[in-house]
């Protein structure tokens, strides 16, 4: 590692205006593009290519990391504040973000979800800085083996998300695994459950899923409490008088914060992986890990936090494979290998040895991208904060709309507001009858992912699918799935019963 | 409480019709392409997870069955009340599913009329539904949300959204 070098890069980054200026205006316009549903970072990155065009490269590369940091988070804010996660890295944000919302903790959840976000990319942007070419050799050794083994792990985290019913979350995970199917088959092109309706032979897009399952679905369920008179009004009472978290709540989170960002490199660093797998396994994760997992779920700092670190440590892991071997590590590094090659540099393995400071500049435009994200975030947290103080019954018609329209954008496509609208039924009804409904989209996510490896490894090896076994890190990553199923299945065992003698005890007074 | 009023009743007739989707599902894929030189069939995989779902849905069935048939202990989760769902004996229900067929009308609409005409009405419809009588308030919301989400997405996102019978506000945005 060249030091000087190194040094001076960050310094040029980090002393130029014009480079400050843009990243904090990327990461301005990335959070409020991911907090609305449906627009997410890789929409934002696309559209501002044209804009970047006539800047200098790394102004420009500060402009789309800003966008892609900033997005980052900001899908956080709309998971917390109204059950509908903006992006869909978010997608685990919502399982103990909305509760503490909830509980009139907004603000607190959403500078948790900031700092934490923070956190995660400067670790993903050291890591990125200091051992992208290991982490990238490592990466390329996933053949369709290690994804299909990487997606079962995915799949393992669905046991402790699946709440009370063990049996209920894994019937949703394999409707969801189903709902995967739907559409024309990946490798033949065969039509699966089409019934000669042109529209589904791509399938159901995941976001308008997305904004159905928890936007849609909370919003018809939100219509019924009022009219029950169940529903509450929130009222902004949380005074927030520090934007950041307090020391004692950092204090709480910071194993969360770590091994969630380590977790979102990594798996960002592997080609085809992105931040909506990874925040679900660090969710998994560290919440098998944790001292008391019956709480989360309820509304704890530490599930926002795992969440959060990871899918930002993502950004960092996701530009590894980028820089290293020109293969982009998911959707927004795709549109940024464009940017490089559009500035007449290509990324690979060439790029570390004729353009070493451009390497270096990158590194330090992605640490500058997180700064500015939290200094924007922390100027928003306030206001972000007082949306949940505006009235319910005004609030639900706006969310309906702006999450019909997000639906909309997405392929500009009627057919997808009509899934967005089929799936909050689907949600409303899920919910009264307590099915989970988290697994649906980790199976969303992995379902194509675990079929098409599957198929192309039982291909490649004349349909011998024990071929499994000469590959040393599937096997790891199958005995980890294992374990972790059985210790989830432990685990809430254990609640469970803790949850039983509750009642008991509640029932009997 | 009665016992077919349980959560555990619940249970027992979702995993029935889940097991009628189930073998509905699985008949669906028998007409699936075969491909003869292919180690995994097309309807493979679609089959795996149906017998998987349908695994843990007769867990379900079992499981809730055994509580209803047997009784169930004091405290027991599943001895709770089931939510409702039927329309005619809950009121929060009924506006539920009417804010369901609002929401396919709407996308029935939703090209024809444009997405500012037909979110302002819908706006309008859920707020006054749900108790919110100032008109003061609902008319400009109602119509002020969906016009300026459209301008940032058409104008700021250049994401292309039906306008109906609002075309000329477009044609005039675009002048402007």
């Amino acid at each position: 590692m060249n030091w000087s070098l190194l040094f001076e890069s960050y310094a040029n980054v980090f002393t130029s205006f014009q480079v400050i200026f843009m990243t904090l205006l990327g990461a301005l316009g990335g959070i409020l593009l991911g907090a609305v549903p449906g627009m997410t970072a890789t929409m934002g990155v696309a559209l501002l290519i044209p804009f970047a065009f006539g800047m200098d490269l790394i102004p420009s590369i500060g402009l789309l990391l800003g966008i892609y940091c900033g997005g980052m988070y900001g899908g956080s804010i709309s998971a917390i504040l109204i059950h509908a996660p903006g992006t869909p890295s978010a997608a685990a944000t919502l399982l103990d973000g909305y509760p503490m919302c909830q509980k009139g903790q907004a603000g607190r959840a959403l500078s948790i979800a900031m700092f934490s976000s923070f956190c995660g990319g400067v670790l993903g942007a050291l890591v990125m800085t200091f051992l992208s070419p290991l982490v990238a050799q490592m990466a390329m050794k996933f053949t369709s083996a290690e994804m299909l083994m990487l997606a079962f792990f995915g799949l393992s985290v669905i046991v402790s998300i699946s709440g009370e019913s063990i049996s209920k979350g894994l019937i949703s995970a394999f409707f969801g695994l189903l709902l995967a199917t739907v559409g024309q088959d990946p490798t033949y092109g065969a039509k699966r459950f089409v019934f000669g309706f042109r529209p589904l032979l791509s399938g159901f897009s995941f976001i308008p899923t997305l904004i159905g399952l928890f936007a849609i679905a909370e919003v018809i369920a939100g219509v019924e409490r009022i009219i029950n008179g169940e529903e509450k009004q929130q009222k902004s009472e949380e005074k927030i008088t520090n934007v950041l978290p307090d020391l004692k709540t950092i204090g709480q989170i910071w194993p969360n914060i770590i091994s969630g960002g380590i977790i979102g490199t990594m798996i960002g660093a592997i080609p085809g992986a992105g931040g909506d797998i990874a925040v679900f396994v660090s969710y998994g994760f560290n919440k098998s890990s944790s001292k008391h997992p019956e709480l989360w779920g309820t509304g704890i700092p530490n599930g926002v936090a795992a969440t959060e670190s990871a899918n930002n440590g993502c950004s960092g892991g996701a530009m590894i494979p980028l820089l290293s071997l020109g293969v982009p590590g998911d959707a927004v590094t795709a549109v940024l290998l464009g940017a490089f090659i559009m500035k007449g540099i290509q990324p690979g393995p060439m790029m570390y040895v004729n353009e070493l400071p451009t390497v270096y500049r990158v590194f330090a435009a992605l640490m500058l991208a997180n700064i500015a994200m939290l200094l924007v975030g922390c100027a928003g947290v306030r206001f972000f904060a007082k949306i949940v103080s505006v009235e319910k019954k005004m609030l639900y018609p706006i969310i309906l709309v702006v999450s019909l329209l997000g639906a909309f954008s997405i392929n500009k496509n009627i057919f997808d507001v009509g899934v967005c609208v089929l799936f909050g039924v689907i949600g409303y009804l899920m919910n009264k009858f307590e099915f989970p409904l988290s697994p649906i989209l980790l199976a969303l996510i992995l379902g194509p992912m675990c079929e098409q490896n599957f198929v192309r490894f039982v291909d490649v090896n004349n349909g011998n699918f024990w071929e499994i076994l000469n590959r040393p890190i599937a096997v790891g990553f199958f005995l980890v799935s294992v374990a972790t199923i059985l210790y989830s299945i432990y685990n809430q065992k254990k609640i469970n019963k803790r949850e039983a003698e509750n009642r008991k005890k509640t029932f009997s007074e | 409480m009665r016992r077919t009023q349980t959560k555990a009743f619940a249970s027992l007739i979702c995993s029935i019709i889940l097991l009628i989707f189930e073998i509905w599902a699985y008949v669906e894929t028998t007409g699936f392409r075969v491909h003869k030189r292919a180690f995994v069939q097309p309807a493979t995989f679609p089959q795996i997870m149906i017998c998987g779902m349908a695994i843990f849905t007769v867990i379900l069935f079992i499981q809730s069955f055994i509580k209803v048939t047997r009784g169930m202990k004091d405290g027991d989760p599943e001895n709770e009340p089931a939510a409702s769902v039927n329309p005619f004996t809950n009121r929060g229900v009924a506006a539920a599913f009417f804010v369901i067929i609002l929401c396919v009308i709407y996308t029935y609409l939703f090209d024809k009329l444009g997405y500012v005409l037909v979110s302002a009405c819908i706006s309008v419809i859920i707020m006054w539904l749900i108790g919110k009588r100032d008109l003061k308030i609902i008319i400009p919301v109602s119509i002020l949300v969906p016009l300026i989400m459209w301008f940032i997405f058409y104008k700021l996102l250049t994401v292309n959204i039906p306008m109906g019978m609002l075309q000329p506000l477009r044609d005039l945005v675009d002048k402007l």
